[in-house]
């Protein structure tokens, strides 16, 4: 399992953080999870992972912070997906300037997820 | 002991209000001493049900994952889910676990949709907490039902309909807001019906939260709306009006033209607000041959209209108010009036002698 | 004058003391029961209302936040960056560079790429004309933010500036360095949208402190009790004001001031009435007063709202030199404010503001420290002549030093049962210190400081003319 890829998740929401760890565990994937974008930040450069799934709004560091250090701090193409909550069409659209890959409204399916996850991983 | 005997004698050969002054101290000491103690015991409490909060919610929320992945094809529910069932039903009894079962499930239920989020559901009916939510509804204290209502709101019990219908004029906004919201998240369009039974006024907050939910469906097929234009409920018209402009009700036109002439000042507004933005000729003639009646506040959302939608026609009228008093109405009208007639709009700065209204003209030309 | 004649006019004095006394205590105690019943209904509403909603939805209406800043260098590209993080959609952010001297404007420049664009300004209050321009961002991702620079006239003429220069529905006048929380504005705009009956014409906010307490990028990231007894000994004042006074006037609708660091004010009325005086340094009570009047006089029902929440932090003076020219500013502009509109005292025609609120303001905010000055002047002069009852006078400062401490810790409950910011461990052990210690560290300072602002606005003419033009954007 050491070949694993590694997913980095952002999310303040623990329920779904641990919903989606099982359910990408299960595809095989090797999740690492931060509940804000301080610790996202943390463990995307300890790790370097293949994929960072990130939540816009989260406490003390925005994903959209987390997406713009990971572009233009570590100059990195990781392939990223967005959570965005209704109604943040407006932060939707930054995150894609700042080159976000994807994005998933909630509420979303878990199953979705895990389809784009595959296209972008494969 | 000899002093302790020396301060009675002192109380006892006091005048009476230096008595009545010194019993006052001694409550006040006794007040601070036991409110200081309290306080640390309270404070200690609140670090406590902090930590234990985050114990249940991390043991239920395990609970729930393994819930939503131990289910399987053969059988409704699986033996291990049944033990989790069981589980949840007991600790649904207690009031402060019910309140973190369920905020848990909620937590998810909020961030997802697809079948999962119909086995969450599943759950808080297996589990029996649903039943503990009608029982909410029988409480004297208003946030003890609104919080029930809101609770069937975000697990999307649509069975609750009918229950939920009796409060839909209760004294309370608080309630009536969570019926309303309940209304609407769960039937969408449909769920607007309230508004033809709703006798209290509905907020500007009120109004805002419902669009929003609204505007989180797809379907765009939204009933007739001219009933509600005509309510005698003035906040059902300003509400309607949000919606006609939003879901562009052109088919609503005729009423609303009537609605200039409502004798609310907001809602006259507001009704030129969205014929401007439906763009309804028809509206400027009517406004133009009533202008000089019309308040300031109308006058200026009429040069917004005219904004939008100007014609060859106009330009004496705008001629006539292009130095109104008022400084938006002179901007409107110098902003058209440069599109219709730029050359008349040049000699206006020309022959004007005040130099705060060529810079205005200037800044126009400009921009 | 015989004995009997002075003896009456001693007692006349001791009964006076007496009634003001007892009038002050009951009031305390009144007003800690209404705040105790209007932070309770609170609560319970607030738990209910989902802001999420409100703030990302584009049909809410406008809101400008408007900052003056005076010779702000120093951190002023932070604070800026502060308040573009607000979660609310509809609102921009307008800068006022009030005739600065320092390099604010180029610092604004360079950190926003800001162009200078050309504005039209509906010049609706008169105010000092524009210095350098109007400047807007070339950066999609500062649009929401403008910058104005003009030339000096003081804070209330920079904000006055930021009026005109609006075309949002509604203005929060803001000190330039406070942290605001990301959803301060839709906490705040809610009055003025739920309110069916009434017009909303302003909502207040609370002044937390924000001394020692851990600031990144313009967010707050924890939240710490002071080292120093001047700002401890303020947080607790702050409490007690904020907490038990002006929930407790919100509820009788009688709040004359809304702190000038943080209020949201319905734009069209607030310049319908003139906008802020120039002609004071207490602009932020004196704007409230004059559109209360308005709407008296125009016979409309209104309401001045206020909310609770911890929304807003600024740093409080950590000195007591700092401190002192605050509170004697703060002084002078009660004064101000009460006489120029001392028509409404005791008018019944202005309802509760001439009979309540107004008479409160006069009797147990501006002549508070003056009366004090004046028992305490009076008991030396009966020590000087040996006619102290030291029993009477040991009993009765005993009971008001208990009675002090014991309504500091309703604030401290109000504030555990609320909001709860002070969670670690020891600091409820430092509330209670130093409210028992406040009376000693922090109101002789203020009792001073109050002192020295009736001196300098009845006898330093000049002081109060002079600080005008540089008194620039000292805190809170």
């Amino acid at each position: 399992m050491s070949d694993a890829k590694k997913i980095v998740l952002a999310e303040d929401n623990s329920t779904l953080s641990l919903l989606l760890k099982f359910r990408l565990e299960k595809e095989g994937y090797k999740l690492l999870i931060a509940v804000d974008g301080k610790e996202a930040i943390e463990l995307i450069e300890q790790h370097d992972p293949e994929l960072i799934l990130t939540d816009i709004m989260m406490p003390f560091i925005s994903g959209l912070e987390v997406i713009s250090h990971v572009r233009n701090k570590l100059a990195k193409q990781t392939p990223i997906i967005v959570f965005s909550a209704a109604g943040q069409e407006e932060m939707v659209l930054k995150a894609f300037n700042l080159g976000a890959n994807d994005f998933m409204g909630k509420p979303f399916s878990p199953n979705e997820l895990v389809i784009r996850v595959k296209r972008l991983l494969r | 002991m000899k002093s302790y005997q020396y301060l009675i004698d002192y109380f006892e050969n006091s005048p009476p209000i230096i008595q009545v002054v010194w019993v006052v101290c001694c409550v006040f000491l006794v007040s601070i001493v036991s409110l200081v103690l309290y306080l640390k015991f309270l404070r200690s409490k609140l670090r406590k049900d902090e930590k234990i909060v985050a114990k249940f919610q991390k043991e239920y929320e395990s609970d729930l994952i393994s819930y939503l992945y131990a289910g399987n094809e053969e059988e409704a529910i699986s033996a291990e889910q049944q033990i989790i069932i069981d589980k949840l039903k007991i600790c649904a009894a207690d009031e402060f676990k019910r309140r973190i079962v369920v905020s848990t499930l909620l937590r998810l239920r909020n961030e997802i949709s697809g079948e999962m989020a119909e086995a969450i559901q599943k759950l808080y009916f297996q589990s029996g907490l649903i039943t503990y939510a009608f029982k909410k509804f029988k409480s004297n204290k208003w946030y003890v039902v609104a919080k029930g209502i809101r609770e069937l709101t975000q697990l999307q019990v649509k069975e609750a309909h009918d229950k939920v219908m009796i409060f839909v004029n209760h004294p309370k906004k608080e309630i009536r807001k969570e019926v309303q919201l309940y209304l609407v998240t769960l039937f969408h369009f449909e769920g607007l019906k309230f508004l033809d039974l709703l006798e209290t006024p509905l907020s500007e907050w009120d109004q805002i939260q419902l669009l929003e939910v609204l505007q989180r469906f797809d379907e765009q097929e939204i009933p007739d709306i001219n009933p509600w234009l005509k309510s005698t409920n003035d906040s059902v018209v300003a509400f309607t009006l949000k919606l006609a402009k939003i879901y562009n009700q052109f088919e609503a036109k005729d009423t609303l033209l009537e609605l200039l002439a409502h004798p609310q000042k907001k809602i006259r507004v507001e009704a030129i607000q969205v014929l401007c933005h439906l763009q309804v000729f028809e509206a400027k003639d009517v406004l133009k041959n009533k202008f000089g009646e019309l308040s300031l506040e109308e006058q200026i959302a009429f040069f917004k209209l005219l904004e939008n939608i100007f014609e060859t026609g106009d330009e004496p009228f705008l001629l006539a108010h292009v130095n109104h008093e008022n400084f938006e109405i002179k901007v409107s009208a110098l902003k058209v009036l440069k599109i219709l007639n730029f050359e008349k709009f040049k000699s206006l700065k020309e022959n004007s002698a005040m130099p705060e209204y060529v810079k205005i003209v200037e800044f126009i030309e400009h921009n | 004058m015989n004995t009997s004649t002075v003896q009456i006019i001693i007692l006349i004095i001791h009964i006076l003391f007496f009634i003001y006394a007892s009038f002050a205590i009951a009031s305390y105690v009144v007003l800690a029961i209404i705040s105790a019943v209007e932070t309770k209904e609170y609560m319970k509403k607030n738990s209910f209302v989902n802001y999420k909603e409100i703030l990302s939805s584009t049909i809410s209406p406008s809101i400008s936040i408007i900052a003056p800043a005076y010779n702000e260098s120093l951190n002023i590209i932070e604070n800026v960056r502060s308040l573009l993080s607000s979660h609310y959609v509809n609102y921009d952010v307008i800068i006022v560079n009030d005739g600065s001297k320092d390099d604010s404007l180029e610092k604004l420049i360079v950190a926003y790429d800001l162009v200078k664009v050309d504005f039209l300004i509906n010049q609706q209050i008169p105010t000092k004309p524009i210095r350098a321009g109007v400047f807007k961002s070339t950066n999609p991702a500062f649009e929401k933010l403008t910058v104005v620079d003009k030339e000096n006239g003081g804070k209330a003429d920079a904000l006055n500036m930021g009026l005109n220069i609006s075309n949002h529905q509604y203005v929060a006048c803001i000190d330039v360095d406070c942290l605001l929380l990301e959803n301060a504005l839709q906490k705040m705009i809610k009055p003025f949208l739920e309110v069916t009956d009434k017009t909303v014409i302003a909502t207040g906010g609370v002044i937390r402190i924000a001394n020692s307490c851990i600031i990144k990028d313009g967010k707050l990231l924890d939240v710490n009790f002071p080292k120093k007894w001047i700002e401890k000994a303020q947080i607790l004042e702050y409490l007690r004001a904020f907490l038990l006074g002006r929930m407790a006037w919100s509820r009788l609708n009688g709040l004359l001031v809304i702190s000038g660091a943080f209020g949201l004010f319905n734009k069209k009325i607030a310049i319908e009435v003139g906008g802020y005086d120039t002609n004071t340094v207490g602009e932020d009570m004196e704007i409230i007063v004059r559109m209360r009047r308005y709407m008296e006089e125009k016979k409309e029902k209104y309401k001045v709202a206020y909310i609770p929440d911890p929304l807003c932090w600024t740093e409080a003076p950590d000195n007591y030199k700092i401190f002192i020219s605050q509170r004697n500013r703060w002084t002078r502009g009660t004064i101000e404010t009460l006489r120029k509109h001392r028509k409404i005292a005791f008018n019944k025609n202005y309802k509760s503001l001439g009979m309540l609120s107004y008479p409160y303001w006069l009797f147990f905010e501006r002549l508070a420290p003056v009366i004090e000055v004046i028992g305490i002047i009076y008991f030396v002069i009966l020590m000087a002549l040996n006619e102290v009852r030291w029993d009477y006078a040991f009993a009765f400062i005993i009971l008001a030093y208990l009675f002090t401490v014991l309504f500091s810790i309703v604030a401290i409950f109000s504030e555990e049962l609320t909001f709860h910011q002070y969670k670690k461990k020891g600091t409820g052990f430092k509330l209670i210190l130093i409210s028992a210690l406040e009376p000693f560290v922090l109101h002789p300072f203020i009792l001073y400081a109050a002192i020295r602002g009736n001196m300098d606005y009845y006898f330093n003419k000049k002081k109060k003319w002079g600080e005008m033009t540089r008194k620039g954007m000292a805190k809170a």
